[in-house]
């Protein structure tokens, strides 16, 4: 009834939805609900309006050009998922190779005599007690704690003789898991955990002494009070680990063996390898067992593992510097497409912006509502990421790329073998970092379309029909 | 006569072409009073957009002054005039004057919303002057779904709505055929009438400035005759 009231009085007017009327007008007698479809009669004040959010008005706008919308979002989607990945590959490897520092040498953390690091001496020890190790073992990210003594040794056979560095590891505890070099043997086997274990050479020396597996060796240091000792003992296994100076300077005892010659106490250590559940945490859990430390009284000194291996910290900072290179770069690309969308976009709809400028829009509010444009986009952009993303990034994380099978070949830094499946891992902190370069970038981009939006003049754009 | 809503005194406007100016008005002088259903005619280029552009606070004359309701516009900041406009000038253009992602209803209320207007205040008045224009039961569709009469309509709801001290059309029936020209005057001389609107429109087709009660005609930047119609219909 209000229906056909409302075309009668307005039907000079209503020329084109005259057609979309007229099916139910010419039908004559149309039910209530055909109508209510077409045209739905509303009293004022019937049903509460929302009116217009500018939020929304944004939102609309992004959808007028739908393909382009789409192909920009996607440039988003597909920046912040390599960017992702990419990280994740670098994150994972680096990751690897502080494990492999932390296995090559003294775990993640290292808990010694504080001044060890500068003079080091085997008469600078900590004490392995049991107070030591429910201090270092109760802490919530601590995986393992494994007592070494550390130290120069002179090695002689019959007719030569080698300077080597000595590294007394307990060979009940100790597996490849926490000291690399035992990956690396070539012949022969790991020590036996008693006082006649035997001894782990580097390749070069052996063949510099002329040894062979079972052959006899001595060797000499200096014990806790000043005097030259000797210890003697079977070649167990030959360590080659493609690295010059390990093949020419490393030897392994055991850790029972070695105190006895130089008159350690039974749980006297130069040094205790903390390893981590996640290396990630080095710092804080060094700075966390350095605190547990002087709360027990002890005097040892934790050091994080870069405090004894510059060159390898460096040559991470490098790659974590590369990293946000790209980071950067993905960044920009993306950030040229969503500049280029926003910018075509505002120039077309100048006039419109010429239209709300005369009726009273300030520049603030023209300025607002583009950026809220590019806000959206951000957000549509993130959540489409995180989507494409998530998948991907699940399965490489906890299944990974077997690398071996694909190559052919098994990749090995130092002779030590790395991971043969290729795993992603991001640090939490560069997942972050990229979310928020994503959405300054998309923001920093609609900055300048919406400032022109913002400066239309409408007697010029009017002109434009 | 009641006190003039708009005055031009001595109005000029130059535009600077490159190295030549175009002398788009020379010397207007015009009073515009409450109530007065007023169309500017005159051909191609003789001064009508200028003049409803100076009057609506979008340009600043070259020299002369534009007072609307006694207050100079040339002694007012750029945020100033955007604040006039917004709400004493109702403004309808040629064509595309609607936002064409907000509905019938959301662009008629354009204005109270960017005054600031409570939303009950907005949904009251925008209804009912819908339902004055004769648009009710289109109020949610897009632009693309009216046609030009319409949206013109619909464009005269959002000029008036925040009862400015004088509606601004320029040429607002030169993109709809003659029918709905006629209907879309119909529609303004009732508004005029019943509402009290203030209306100044530009045409150059005859029949639509024969609708007029006030007929100023310019030529080549001056105004050559400004005739007043007797009140009868
Ligand atoms: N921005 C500008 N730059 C240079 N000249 C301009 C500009 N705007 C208007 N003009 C000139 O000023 C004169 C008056 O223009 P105006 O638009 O006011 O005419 P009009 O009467 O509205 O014409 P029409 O009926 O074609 O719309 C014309 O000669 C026009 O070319
Ligand atoms: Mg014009």
């Amino acid at each position: 009834m209000r229906t056909t009231e409302t075309n009668s009085i307005s039907d000079r007017g209503v020329e084109m939805s005259a057609g979309q009327a007229s099916p139910a007008t010419a039908a004559g007698g149309a039910t209530a609900s055909t109508t209510a479809t077409s045209v739905a009669p509303r009293d004022v004040g019937d049903t509460k309006r929302r009116g217009t959010r500018l939020w929304v008005m944004a939102w609309r706008n992004l959808w007028r050009n739908r393909r382009r919308t789409l192909l920009t979002l996607s440039s988003i989607v597909f920046g912040v998922f390599l960017a992702i990945i990419a990280t994740a590959m670098q994150d994972q490897n680096w990751a690897d190779m502080i494990d492999l520092a932390a296995r090559l040498g003294g775990g993640h953390v290292s808990v010694q005599h504080p001044e060890y690091v500068d003079h080091p001496t085997i008469t600078r020890t900590v004490s392995a007690d049991e107070r030591m190790l429910s201090v270092l073992e109760g802490d919530p990210e601590v995986k393992a704690v494994m007592p070494r003594v550390l130290g120069q040794v002179m090695l002689a056979t019959a007719g030569e003789s080698a300077g080597a560095g000595v590294i007394a590891y307990d060979p009940a505890l100790e597996s490849t898991e926490t000291l690399s070099a035992l990956e690396a043997i070539a012949d022969g086997e790991p020590l036996e955990d008693s006082p006649d274990g035997g001894i782990l050479l580097g390749a070069r020396i052996v063949s510099k002494l002329g040894l062979d597996l079972g052959d006899r060796v001595i060797y000499t240091l200096t014990d806790t009070h000043g005097e030259i000792v000797s210890g003697l003992a079977r070649l167990k296994g030959i360590v080659e680990t493609g690295s010059a100076a390990a093949d020419s300077g490393l030897a392994l005892l055991p850790i029972d063996a070695l105190r006895e010659v130089v008159d350690l106490g039974p749980t006297e250590v130069t040094q205790l390898a903390v390893f981590l559940q996640d290396q990630r945490r080095t710092d804080p859990a060094a700075e966390r067992i350095a605190g547990e430390l002087d709360q027990e009284g002890s005097e040892a000194a934790a050091l994080a593992w870069y405090a004894s291996r510059p060159e390898l910290a460096g040559f991470i900072a490098m790659k974590v510097g590369g990293a946000r290179f790209m980071e950067i770069l993905i960044a920009i690309l993306v950030a040229a497409g969503i500049f280029n969308t926003l910018f075509v976009s505002v120039m077309e709809r100048m006039r419109e912006f010429g239209i709300l400028s005369a009726i009273g829009w300030s520049p603030g509010k023209l300025f607002g509502l583009v950026m809220l444009e590019s806000f959206w986009m951000a957000l549509l952009g993130l959540i489409g990421a995180a989507v494409v993303t998530a998948g991907p990034y699940f399965y490489l994380a906890n299944t990974g790329i077997d690398v071996a099978a694909i190559i052919g070949s098994q990749m090995d830094i130092a002779g030590v073998g790395m991971p043969s499946v290729l795993k992603v891992g991001i640090f939490f902190e560069n997942l972050v970092i990229i979310v928020v370069f994503a959405v300054l970038a998309t923001l920093l981009s609609g900055i300048y379309p919406a400032w022109r939006a913002g400066r239309v003049e409408p007697v010029e754009t009017l002109k434009i029909v | 006569m009641s006190q003039p809503i708009v005055q031009l005194d001595g109005v000029t406007k130059v535009y600077r072409q490159g190295s030549i100016d175009v002398h788009a008005l020379r010397g207007v002088d015009l009073e515009i009073a409450k109530g007065e259903f007023t169309a500017i005619c005159g051909p191609s280029g003789s001064g009508k957009t200028t003049t409803l552009n100076l009057i609506g606070a979008l340009d600043s004359p070259t020299s002369g002054t534009v007072r609307l309701e006694n207050e100079d516009l040339g002694a007012l900041s750029r945020k100033e005039l955007s604040e006039i406009r917004r709400d004493r000038i109702g403004f309808v253009f040629q064509a595309y004057n609607l936002v064409p992602v907000l509905t019938a209803y959301e662009n008629a209320e354009m204005v109270l919303w960017v005054q600031g207007a409570p939303p009950e205040d907005r949904q009251r008045k925008v209804m009912e002057l819908l339902e004055d224009v004769g648009l009710s039961g289109l109020e949610d569709r897009k632009p693309s779904e009216l046609s030009g009469g319409q949206q013109q309509r619909v464009a005269i709801a959002r000029a008036i709505a925040s009862d400015p001290a004088v509606v601004l059309a320029d040429e607002p029936t030169a993109n709809v055929d003659s029918e709905t020209a006629d209907t879309l005057l119909d529609l303004m001389e009732r508004l005029n009438k019943n509402r009290g609107v203030t209306f100044v429109f530009s045409t150059h087709d005859p029949k639509v400035m024969d609708r007029a009660r006030r007929i100023v005609r310019m030529v080549d930047g001056s105004i050559s005759d400004d005739t007043v119609k007797d009140a009868v219909t």
